[in-house]
């Protein structure tokens, strides 16, 4: 039996004795799949207390981070989504702000600190920008977690150095490690941690061991004991129990799914009527099939017998038409659309009627700038779809690109796509051997360092190299790569000497997405394909072929011709100088 | 015993091909070094267990435990490679040409060359007390393997070429299928008992198998077999390479390629 994710939580909110609480707190504990996608989240906010609406800040922060945070793409991973959360709520802080009297008097506006952690999967992430704290509770001390960002001016004054509302743009920290069982984390505003201890938070606990609220609601009390003038908020959480390291991501489950049959043509399977094999290899068997409903053309996709013992490749399978259901991009096949209950594993997507670019490169061996480049800017905004949901494809290749009957380009075959929101929270601990195919891979995947979406820009850019002349940038040397003195030694070789009508700059272009190094690529697959229409003045600015490489003949006759001459100087400065 | 379509293993096949053009120099060598040293163990475990039972069956029935061995550790002998490499250049995989198929050829002939040549002279090390005394029984046998099989063809003129090589094409035809049997099946049982026949046909035929032959000439060179380098090499190893590409490429790889992978429509009997 699996284990899943259980934890206690405990909170307590008590108002200074001058004014309303400019505290607020919140957390969001759900169920199924959204606690596996999303996970649980604490949020507390703490206004400045010299202004009158602060407590609109810290609501709104606090309201809109559990809300807006379990409302955004569960493709995207816990920092990215939190921070854009966070991001919007201060871009709306900071405009009413700027529409009120705190223009001119930051003091009193709508300021507040903020602190959120995020338990998903076996991983904590902490988001934070102010003076709040996170500890985390040891036998005989509380150990502070995130840092103040408060500025001492000396030891009597200090201010808020960061907190949201106060600009534009706000920095907000973010770091996350990997929560153990049994752990107690103690969220707290300054009201309260400023007069609480260790064992204070261990004899709560031992006081209320199954009512954290009780335990919380003490803890606050006691501060105000201890003398707290300023609002007190106070959240404890204890982690009862994490989900295994390895146990199947439950987004992508397999259970009740049987491995499919063989199927033969004029079969009929879940629905589907069976109308030709179009593939069968020893990773997948791919038929054309008619949904009996709709008699819609669809193409299923069922395991191999190689695979059938293989988990991680069976899992490839449901993740494949996961991610086709949440991007919705003309270049990107898309799911089938149909929900029928399914008894067996397997993957129904759209028919696209045309052909592989491996065909399109057959057919079309030497092809003119412009098509490639129409075929380069659709695969580019396929992967623009993918990168924008932190996916990434890792597998692109001209098999994996279809071209339909009206030139549209599509990526098809995802269930190598890496979604940086499934995989985290999950410590698996057997590395994945590189994804993809090694001819098209960027050098990175091939020394362990693991992708990005300049990794897809390489391979985006390889395709085009390939298209182009007919050959792979590095040759085979590119795939034979397992140190990084490997990755130095390979050298771009210029299309030019093969195809002399391309334009000079398109060899920089080229160049620059194929670079070994991915820091100096492009920054993105649009940049590329943007760079590939109208290449700025830094490609233009390359210096002319050498003459060895644009006469060579010419070049080698004049090395010899200047040694014969030089041959003769010495011959005759040796007889005459008899 | 879980086993594959055709078609899957056939592609199975051309991938196998594709992954070796594209692996690094430093990986091909070791790994042929290594398979040439398993397989030449195998050979001299072979012979001594032939010598000591007097019965050449068992010695071929016990042989096919090396290339087992060598197989499930993915290492690569050179006549696995003539069958399958090629496959990849027949079905234009990106990259793939036949210079990037010759290199792959070169790179693993050098290492089961190499692999062969150090099993050799430990055992004739192991037979002789470190050079101190003659042969034993066994070393003696190897002594003499090689003179029937390069100065016994040279007696026959073309004629035992001609024997000579077709033994290299039936020996390749018998380990490649015993390569493609392995691919067949999904499990460690099903893959050795695919390997174990043909391998066994080869060996107890006497067919000549190139790295086999790495390492029963230069040892019986060593322990004072009467023939020289150069019969050894003309008179069996250039001819034996020779048959063995030829056969694992037409025989096997070829074949199954041409028939299971670019298959024509199904025909269907009324």
């Amino acid at each position: 039996m699996s284990r899943c994710l259980r934890v206690t939580l405990g909170q307590h909110s008590l108002a200074s004795t001058q004014h309303a609480n400019q505290d607020f707190h919140g957390a969001c504990l759900p169920s199924g799949h959204v606690l596996a996608s999303k996970g649980i989240a604490l949020a507390l906010a703490d206004g400045i207390s010299s202004s009158p609406v602060s407590q609109v800040a810290a609501q709104t922060a606090v309201r809109a981070f559990l809300e807006d945070y379990y409302a955004t793409s569960d493709a995207w991973s816990v920092r990215r989504a939190a921070q854009r959360v966070l991001a919007a709520t201060n871009a709306w802080l900071h405009a009413q702000n700027m529409r009120g009297d705190a223009r001119f008097d930051r003091d009193r506006g709508h300021v507040c600190t903020f602190s959120a952690l995020v338990l998903k999967g076996r991983d904590l992430h902490l988001l934070h920008v102010g003076d709040a704290r996170l500890f985390r509770l040891h036998a005989h001390a509380l150990e502070q977690l995130s840092e103040d960002h408060r500025v001492r001016l000396s030891s009597a004054e200090s201010y808020l150095g960061r907190a949201l509302g106060t600009g534009p743009n706000v920095e907000i920290d973010y770091r996350t490690w990997e929560a153990e069982r049994g752990e107690v984390y103690l969220l707290a505003t300054d009201g309260a941690y400023a007069h609480l201890d260790a064992a204070a938070v261990h004899d709560a606990l031992a006081r209320h061991a199954d009512d954290l609220d009780a335990a919380a609601a003490w803890l606050v009390a006691r501060a105000r004991e201890r003398g707290s003038l300023d609002d007190a908020t106070l959240q404890l959480l204890r982690i009862d129990e994490l989900p295994e390291a390895d146990a199947p991501h439950p987004q992508l489950t397999r259970e009740g799914l049987a491995l499919p049959p063989p199927l033969a043509p004029r079969t009929v399977f879940e629905g589907f009527t069976i109308v030709r094999e179009l593939q069968i290899s020893a990773r997948s068997h791919v038929y054309l099939a008619l949904d009996s409903d709709t008699q819609q053309q669809v193409v299923l996709k069922t395991p191999s017998t190689d695979l059938r013992d293989d988990a991680e490749a069976l899992d490839r399978f449901v993740l494949e038409e996961w991610v086709a259901r949440r991007i919705d991009s003309p270049h990107v096949l898309k799911a089938w659309t149909g929900d029928r209950p399914r008894s067996h594993l397997f993957v129904a997507m759209e028919y696209i009627d045309g052909q592989t670019l491996a065909q399109w490169m057959v057919d079309h061996p030497r092809p003119s700038l412009d098509s490639v480049r129409a075929i380069v800017s659709q695969l580019a905004r396929g992967l623009q779809a993918l990168h924008g949901r932190e996916m990434l494809h890792q597998d692109l290749r001209p098999e994996n690109v279809m071209i339909d009957r009206h030139g549209t380009v599509k990526l098809i075959d995802l269930g190598t796509v890496h979604v940086a929101g499934l995989a985290e929270g999950r410590h698996d601990t057997h590395t994945a051997a590189p994804p993809g195919t090694l001819q098209y891979m960027a050098p990175e995947y091939l020394l362990g360092h693991g992708g990005s979406p300049r990794a897809d820009l390489f391979s985006l850019a390889a395709i085009a190299y390939q298209m182009l002349s007919g050959q792979l940038p590095y040759g085979l040397q590119a795939a034979r790569v397992r140190t990084p003195r490997d990755v130095r030694g390979l050298h771009y070789v210029p299309l030019r000497p093969i195809r002399p009508e391309l334009p000079g700059w398109l060899d920089a272009v080229l160049g620059k997405a194929l670079h070994p190094d991915p820091a100096k690529r492009q920054g993105a697959v649009s940049e590329f394909a943007h760079d590939l229409k109208s290449p700025g003045p830094s490609f233009h600015r390359s210096r002319a072929a050498p003459l060895v490489e644009r006469h060579p003949v010419r070049f080698w006759q004049g090395v010899a011709l200047l040694l014969a001459l030089t041959t003769l100087l010495l011959a005759g400065l040796r007889v005459l100088g008899r | 015993m879980a086993y594959l379509a055709p078609a899957e293993f056939v592609t199975k096949m051309v991938d196998a091909g594709e992954s070796k053009l594209l692996m690094s120099t430093r990986d091909t060598l070791i790994r042929s070094y290594m398979a040439g040293a398993i397989l030449a163990l195998a050979a001299a475990f072979a012979v001594t267990v032939t010598v000591n039972t007097g019965n050449a069956l068992v010695g071929a029935m016990l042989f096919p435990v090396g290339f087992i061995m060598l197989y499930l550790m993915g290492f690569d002998l050179l006549t696995g490679v003539f069958t399958l490499v090629p496959l990849a250049v027949l079905d234009k995989r990106p990259g793939a040409t036949w210079g990037g198929c010759l290199r792959n050829w070169g790179l693993v002939f050098v290492g089961n060359f190499a692999g062969a040549l150090t099993v050799a002279v430990f055992m004739a090390i192991v037979f002789t007390f470190g050079f101190s005394e003659a042969p034993n029984a066994i070393g003696e046998r190897l002594g003499h393997i090689g003179e029937g099989r390069t100065l016994g063809y040279a007696s026959h003129g073309a004629a035992g070429m001609l024997t000579l090589f077709i033994r290299g094409v039936m020996c390749n035809w018998m380990v490649s299928t015993g390569v493609v049997a392995a691919m067949m099946s999904t499990t460690v049982s099903g893959k050795a008992i695919g390997m174990w026949m043909p391998v066994m046909i080869f060996f107890y035929m006497g067919f000549e198998h190139s790295i086999v032959n790495m390492f029963l000439f230069p040892t019986g060179l060593m322990l004072g077999g009467k023939f020289t380098l150069m019969d050894y090499l003309i008179w069996n190893e250039i001819p034996t390479v020779l048959g063995n590409l030829v056969g694992g490429l037409t025989f096997v790889g070829a074949t199954l390629y041409a028939t299971h992978y670019k298959t024509g429509p199904k025909r269907k009997i009324a």
